[in-house]
């Protein structure tokens, strides 16, 4: 009889201890939906008075992509968060931070398993196409923000059906940062044409620096390169390209093929340093920023290397930018120039503090927050107009880039690597290297990443 | 005692427990990537049933031809260097005894007491071109020293080298034990008989660590088909696929290319071919032991 108690006593607390350890916390499963069944406002209005407790403390939780939080966009971003736990003590701001790559494949970790409540996104086919099909973005109105200064066209990519689902943080400019006391000492000049650079690469060369540096083992700096070249040589026609390759597969259209043979010519003359297909975003800037390169091919977001201190002064202070140059026999002019509004923010659709969330979201997307903070930060371009917070002290390079943007004639949109499904980006920026490097024809890398379109 | 291990609900309760681990953390995961190699599932919304759609597609991919050709090289790398090698160094360490036994064994296994991402990012460094130490000592005997040591021609030499140098503590430690787990006696039988150093290792040790090789070579190559973490730190299978190895993919094609469908396919035929490899080494081992 004794043992046949202890015998039950211990299944019992067995099974006891498998279903405490089998349990879920309420509310730990959510369902994310897709757009036509987005949660209804009773239960997120419900939800959200279950998650703020009776002192009325609200915690909302930031997924970001910048996960540098002393300088550059992430102090920006921080900066806002700060003032606004500060504005408003009830609410508690929980910042998860991840680079790029990390963030995107947590991101959809994220959508199958519930959402934090404010997340960065990219407003590019490649990202966002699939993300609003499963429909965990929550709906934005966009007549909230017709006086927030949004540049023209800035929000479509965060479009769909006519619906806003995010808001655009930046405008990037694809350019060639370079180090103007190095081109001075040396007595190189801004190349006029495409021939120039590659006289002015080959220059730099013999002097014993490396012409460019170029991130090329992420493959997406690479592809906004070759979107670079392609506005050079399709001109205004870049998008209508694009999105014709895309759409049928097809990548043989003779501006394509040509900037691709740029490209393939470049790297093959040496324009970027040993080892550029497997070397990464850090290693890449380290060689401009410590004067190996003369030259750094980058977005606009990288502006804030004139005002990081970790930068010696002798480079900081010497940093400067131009555009691709005119490619000869190329419909682009000098003022056609590739350039999107890329990354951005939006709120989770079951997110259980949604209303909090958009309140918070509004508030960054004040004209006076990530405008203002950005432009004196110097992290480049905003997708909102920035003349008020112009104040004369800025940056040569931000003065600079401004004056690109001014004088644009056209903008290019999308990069080509992010116009498709995110298997066509992938395809993308795997195959660029091979093309780059020689180990795969022109011709076959373009008949690549058309199969993965389809 | 006896009584209560032969109680039905003490050997149920007992039991439940490995049952569900089993269940739940092994079955259930491989019939779901089973039934998701069937559909088109990106990650996020709905999956629709695309039949044999992926895999016709996963055995026309160069990309996965290369991880497994890569797979298969790491797996010889493995058994013909880093094996041998790992027993060589085990029978010297045995023959040192004293101080520098223990000094040694704990040089030789470092590399497995560091994290996978500082080794990573230390042959990084090592193989740069531009300040890394190998291009330096070159230069130091003359050379220009501007090898890309992970172009697309030489990188999966240089992951190789790499994976086998971090997994050759293991492998090297197994083999010492084995080593240390035969009899004295039959060493000094064959000493008064004359037999030298070599003529001991292969007349005495090397027969008597076949089961230790045997499992050793197993779990080489299972771990050779398995990688993953070095790989996608190191090169994240670039450039252009040459570092690929099938784990690797099928992360890049579940999370990156938000094909979770495909990955899963991939994901259902990596399964396979590990188990087609454990069986195949299994019968080829047994096959010799009754040969």
């Amino acid at each position: 009889m004794k043992k046949k108690v202890i015998a039950t006593l211990l299944t019992v607390a067995m099974t006891a201890s498998m279903l405490a350890g089998c349990g879920s916390e309420k509310g730990s499963i959510q369902d994310s939906g897709n757009a036509q069944n987005q949660p209804a406002e009773e239960e997120s209005a419900a939800a959200s008075a279950d998650d703020a407790d009776e002192a009325g403390e609200v915690t909302i939780k930031l997924f970001s992509n910048l996960p540098d939080r002393k300088n550059g966009q992430g102090l920006v971003e921080q900066t806002i968060i700060d003032e606004y736990m500060a504005a408003n003590a009830n609410v508690t701001i929980e910042v998860e931070a991840l680079d790029e790559e990390a963030y995107k494949t947590k991101f959809k970790a994220y959508a199958m398993d519930g959402m934090p409540d404010v997340v960065s996104i990219w407003g590019q086919p490649s990202f966002l196409d699939e993300v609003l099909d499963a429909g965990v973005l929550a709906e934005l109105n966009e007549e909230d923000y017709a006086d927030y200064g949004f540049i023209a066209g800035s929000l479509d990519g965060f479009k769909k059906n006519g619906k806003l689902y995010g808001l655009p943080r930046n405008t990037d400019i694809m350019l060639f940062y370079y180090n103007q006391k190095m081109f001075e000492d040396n007595g190189w000049e801004v190349p006029a044409s495409y021939e120039d650079l590659m006289t002015l690469c080959a220059d730099i060369k013999a002097a014993g620096f490396t012409p460019v540096a170029m991130d090329g083992g992420d493959g997406w700096p690479m592809a906004c390169f070759l979107t670079d070249i392609l506005v050079q040589v399709a001109g205004i026609n870049y998008a209508d390209i694009v999105s014709n390759a895309v759409a049928t597969g097809d990548f043989s259209a003779p501006e394509i093929k040509q900037a691709t043979q740029i490209l393939v010519n470049s790297a093959d003359a040496g324009m970027f340093q040993i080892g550029y297909d497997s070397q990464d975003y850090g290693t890449t800037m380290n060689l401009f920023t410590n004067g190996q390169a003369a030259m750094y091919c980058m977005g606009s977001w990288d502006c804030s290397m004139a005002l990081n201190e970790d930068i010696a002064p002798e480079i900081r202070e010497n940093i400067r930018a131009f555009t691709m140059p005119v490619v000869e026999g190329g419909k682009g002019g000098a003022n056609d120039i590739a350039a999107w509004n890329g990354g951005g923010y939006a709120v989770s659709a079951d997110s259980k503090v949604r209303d909090e969330a958009v309140k918070f979201l509004n508030y960054m997307y004040q004209p006076d927050k990530l405008s203002k903070y950005g432009w004196e930060n110097g992290v480049g371009l905003s997708a909102q107009d920035q003349t008020p917070y112009l104040t004369g002290s800025e940056t040569e390079l931000q003065k600079q880039v401004m004056e690109i943007l001014r004088n644009a004639s056209s903008i290019s949109g999308t990069p080509i690597n992010d116009c498709g499904p995110s298997a066509f980006k992938t395809a993308v920026e795997t195959e660029i290297q091979g093309v780059s490097n020689g180990s795969t024809s022109v011709e076959d890398f373009l008949a690549a990443i058309g199969a993965a379109c389809k | 005692m006896k009584k209560l291990y032969s109680n039905k609900p003490v050997i149920f309760s007992l039991i439940l427990p490995g049952v569900l681990v089993f269940l739940f953390a092994v079955l259930a995961p491989i019939c779901l990537s089973v039934y998701y190699g069937f559909t088109d599932y990106t990650g996020m919304g709905e999956a629709h049933l695309v039949g044999f759609e992926n895999y016709i597609k996963l055995f026309g991919d160069h990309a996965f031809g290369r991880s497994l050709r890569n797979s298969l090289l790491l797996a010889i790398g493995f058994i013909c260097i880093q094996h041998p090698l790992a027993i060589i160094v085990a029978a010297v360490l045995d023959k040192l005894q004293g101080k520098a036994e223990g000094i040694f064994r704990c040089i030789y296994f470092i590399p497995n007491v560091i994290s996978v991402a500082v080794i990573a990012y230390l042959w990084k460094f090592i193989y740069n071109p531009d300040f890394g130490l190998l291009n330096n000592v070159l230069k130091a005997f003359g050379h220009p020293g501007q090898v890309n040591w992970l172009s697309q021609q030489n990188a999966i030499w240089s992951v190789l080298i790499v994976l086998i140098w971090h997994g050759f503590g293991w492998g090297m430690l197994i083999y010492y034990t084995g080593i240390k787990n035969i009899d004295p006696v039959l060493y000094e039988a064959a000493s008064i008989d004359g037999a030298g150093w070599w003529t001991t290792f292969f007349r005495i040790t090397l027969p008597l660590m076949k089961p230790v090789i045997q499992i050793n070579v197993t779990m080489a190559v299972i771990s050779a088909l398995k990688q993953m973490e070095t790989v996608y730190l190191l090169t994240n299978g670039g450039p252009n696929n040459s570092t690929q190895f099938a784990a690797n993919y099928l992360y890049q094609q579940a999370f990156k290319a938000f094909q979770y469908g495909y990955g899963n396919a991939i994901g259902v035929v990596f399964i396979l071919i590990c188990i087609l490899a454990t069986v195949a080494l299994n019968r080829i081992f047994k096959e010799k032991q009754e040969a």
